[in-house]
């Protein structure tokens, strides 16, 4: 899924509705472009914190790719870029491996 | 604040949120910020806001929320959020373990954190019943 503009505490409900679906229907690697992303806060990250573990607990994972300017700079400050797989492209995150 | 400080009075809603942001992003372009500046004050405001619409005030009774800046010198903004809820110091939060494997992570837990990564010389006081964190972003932070 690609995601656009602003990952606040307004838009972050709209991203778990879809992580949900996509769960419930069975898929198992979700891959989020953040290519297009300017601006995530703490709710953002909750949101992506969440859908890797409900993931992870189905044998699955949350794949990133594609992070940039502030939202890079939040993911290198909280530590979450270690804890996901991260990637250049999307192609390359929905090949994984690293 | 001490200089020529301009301040905004809001209720402590999150739908008051986007008022907040566009006041200190008229800051930010005063203090001739760079955009990566103004994008990190942006998430500090937010996170701070949302902590007090959150935690300050009874869900029932929302307070007012005072947001102020002041520009001291030409690419320096200094900033104060005050609230008149519990007395609440965020610096003495415990910071996060950001070492930690994902599933042992908490999904939440990371705003104030982010704020004090993130804005410079962070102060908290309580002044007559008054929250208040000032707090400064600079073009070279």
């Amino acid at each position: 899924m690609a995601l656009s503009g602003r990952m606040d505490a307004e838009s972050a409900p709209q991203f778990d509705e879809q992580c949900n679906i996509c769960i419930a229907e069975g898929l198992e690697v979700l891959v989020a472009d953040l290519g297009e992303l300017t601006y995530v806060s703490s709710m953002g990250l909750r949101s992506f914190v969440a859908a890797a573990k409900a993931l992870r607990e189905k044998g699955g994972e949350l794949r990133l790719c594609r992070l940039r300017g502030l939202v890079k700079q939040v993911f290198e400050i909280t530590g979450l870029i270690r804890s996901f797989s991260v990637y250049e492209s999307p192609d390359a995150a929905v090949l994984g491996g690293q | 604040m001490a200089g020529d400080s301009h301040s905004l009075h809001l209720e402590a809603k999150t739908a008051c949120l986007g008022r907040a942001v566009d006041f200190v992003r008229r800051g930010a372009e005063e203090a001739s910020l760079p955009p990566e500046r103004a994008g990190e004050l942006e998430l500090v405001i937010e996170e701070l806001f949302v902590n007090i619409c959150h935690h300050a005030y009874p869900e029932s009774h929302p307070g007012a929320v005072a947001v102020s800046y002041c520009i001291p010198s030409p690419g320096e903004l200094n900033l104060e959020l005050a609230d008149q809820g519990v007395e609440f110091n965020p610096l003495q939060s415990a910071d996060p373990d950001i070492n930690v494997e994902l599933q042992l992570r908490p999904i939440g837990g990371l705003g104030i954190f982010l704020v004090k990564r993130l804005a410079k010389s962070l102060a908290y006081s309580r002044e007559d019943g008054w929250n208040r964190l000032r707090f400064g972003i600079s073009s070279g932070s």
